[in-house]
């Protein structure tokens, strides 16, 4: 007798999994090859997502960056205004950020930076377009094009402001590099990060990622 | 009648002070008392709630389970990493997408099979508890590393998120979710003769098992059981971050174990209760609230907290001597 009822209530109980596993199946069987393709379109890929940032919002954001004879002159009158009205602070860091264009007449060149000067009568380097190995996520934080929160976690956000820096690297400074001779004119749009406003402002230290040489 | 009301005190000690606790953090906040903020603590309390309550069955039983925490990172970890990744069966040339039903399955068979593991070793190799449990601390931590290689496994879906972040009928799914074990193990612990023998294993093991119950499995049941609510927390934060954190869980062994003994549960087995361990966890979560609220330091927090487990075990402690 005892038996036969754990029989019976063996027998419900697979009898009810069964039903709840058709309705609410545990997992759905794809081929392999399926599931990869799958996989890659749904995978981040820094590489491509700058590809498409670039030309669709970089670009075309130029537009809403402060003219740097603008902003150098409103810093030399007050570093605070300045900030408050044309920075952008990301986070709780003590860093801020400038989104900024202009032209300027090249007075200095190193291996990692070319200095401008933004008026004719001007002889001093008063902004410095980096040239070098490029670090920070200057572009990526300064344009306030980009939000953290769009992305999944850290690490891919990380990773675009390397791709960023890359791209800058090979597809920027090389013609800033060859076009940046003493006291050719040099178009720009980029950003600077300003860490320490005492060294950081005078000259502003600005990561360009759009350069029109002569 | 001095005794009597001894007595009493000792018996409602728990929500005397939180009584005491929540009128005056209402006179001294205004934010505190709200509909808003007592939602706000039931959600947060809601992780470490399912946690205590598996320990509070594993205390009853005169145990401890310091593997809690690890157990709630890897149940997270392979309910994402099921549903985020699935499972290739390379020589078949197919893989396994998992449902959320069946990620959160996994998660919770996860959970239940360390705990099992952690009865089995205790009761089978007679290790003590405290052992055990931290051997099982190590491994599941270790395999969660390995599962996840050390990095979130995030972008699980609303639908999973909904577990964490949902809201049914104005009130949060974590809340729900808790409160459905609560009810589940007052009954169990009430109603059901396995509930009972909790209690018997706990107050006297050798007494309980020359009576002819069934020690071991009742505390492989327990441990197993324990597993089981450390994967239901785990899913929850992990549903409620969209991420499973390779270090998720870090120290939630011992915030459950406080939350079991500031609800009365007595450190020696066989005395206390489910309400009482909710109790507990409102504490510790009405204490960290209302002093976040007043501006307290988190530093100062984690102080207070250990002076509240120890006057709750040094309570304990007295009225045992009595009786």
């Amino acid at each position: 007798m005892a038996g036969r009822r754990r029989w019976i209530t063996g027998t419900t109980a697979a009898a009810g999994t069964a039903v709840l596993l058709y309705f609410l199946p545990l997992f759905h069987v794809v081929p392999l090859e399926q599931a990869g393709q799958r996989a890659a379109a749904a995978a981040y890929d820094p590489v491509a997502f700058v590809e498409r940032f670039w030309t669709g919002q970089l670009i075309p954001g130029a537009a809403r960056a402060v003219d740097a004879a603008e902003l150098v002159a409103a810093v030399q009158q007050d570093r605070q205004l300045a900030r408050e009205t044309h920075g952008r602070r990301v986070g709780l860091g003590g860093a801020y950020y400038y989104f900024i264009a202009g032209s300027g007449r090249v007075v200095a060149v190193d291996r990692n930076s070319v200095g401008l000067a933004l008026c004719d009568d001007q002889q001093q380097v008063q902004v410095l377009l980096e040239a070098g190995p490029i670090f920070g996520n200057a572009v990526r934080d300064g344009t306030g094009l980009l939000d953290v929160n769009d992305f999944a976690n850290s690490q891919d956000f990380n990773a675009l402001a390397a791709e960023i820096n890359r791209r800058i690297e090979q597809q920027v400074l090389p013609a800033l590099r060859t076009g940046a001779v003493i006291g050719a004119t040099v178009r720009f749009v980029g950003c600077a990060e300003i860490l320490d406003e005492d060294t950081d402002l005078s000259p502003l230290r600005i990561v360009p990622f759009l350069v029109e040489t002569p | 009648m001095l005794t009597n009301h001894r007595e009493l005190l000792v018996r409602f000690q728990s929500l005397i002070a939180l009584t005491l606790m929540v009128l005056a953090l209402s006179l001294l906040s205004d934010t505190f008392l709200t509909p808003e903020n007592g939602w706000n603590i039931l959600r947060q309390i809601s992780v470490n709630l399912c946690l205590s309550l598996g320990m509070t069955l594993i205390i009853l039983a005169g145990g401890i389970d310091l593997s809690v925490g690890a157990i709630l990172a890897l149940s997270g970890a392979v309910a994402a990493g099921l549903l985020k990744n699935g499972v290739a069966v390379t020589p078949l040339e197919v893989q396994l997408q998992f449902t959320v039903f069946g990620a959160i399955v996994a998660g919770l068979l996860t959970g239940a099979a360390a705990g099992c593991f952690n009865g089995w070793v205790i009761t089978q190799f007679r290790l003590p508890p405290f052992v055990a449990t931290l051997g099982m601390f190590s491994i599941a931590r270790g395999l969660t590393m390995l599962w996840t290689g050390g990095f979130p496994i995030t972008g699980l879906g609303s639908d999973f998120g909904f577990l964490g972040t949902g809201v049914f009928l104005g009130i949060p799914m974590p809340v729900w979710i808790s409160g459905a074990l609560v009810g589940a193990l007052v009954v169990l612990t009430r109603r059901t003769r396995f509930g009972r023998y909790i209690y018997a294993v706990g107050g006297n093991e050798r007494a309980a098992l020359l009576t002819g119950l069934p020690v071991n499995r009742i505390k492989l049941g327990v441990y197993t059981l324990g597993g089981l609510l450390a994967g239901a927390a785990g899913l929850i934060v992990t549903a409620r971050l969209d991420s499973a954190q390779p270090n998720a869980g870090l120290g939630y062994e011992l915030d459950s174990i406080a939350a079991v003994v500031i609800g009365g549960t007595s450190l020696s087995g066989g005395r206390g209760s489910v309400v009482g361990t909710v109790l507990g966890c409102l504490i510790i979560g009405v204490l960290n609230n209302g002093l976040f609220l007043l501006n307290v330091s988190p530093f100062w927090q984690q102080v207070v907290k250990g002076f509240v487990i120890l006057a709750a075990v040094a309570i304990d402690k007295m009225s045992s001597r009595e009786t």
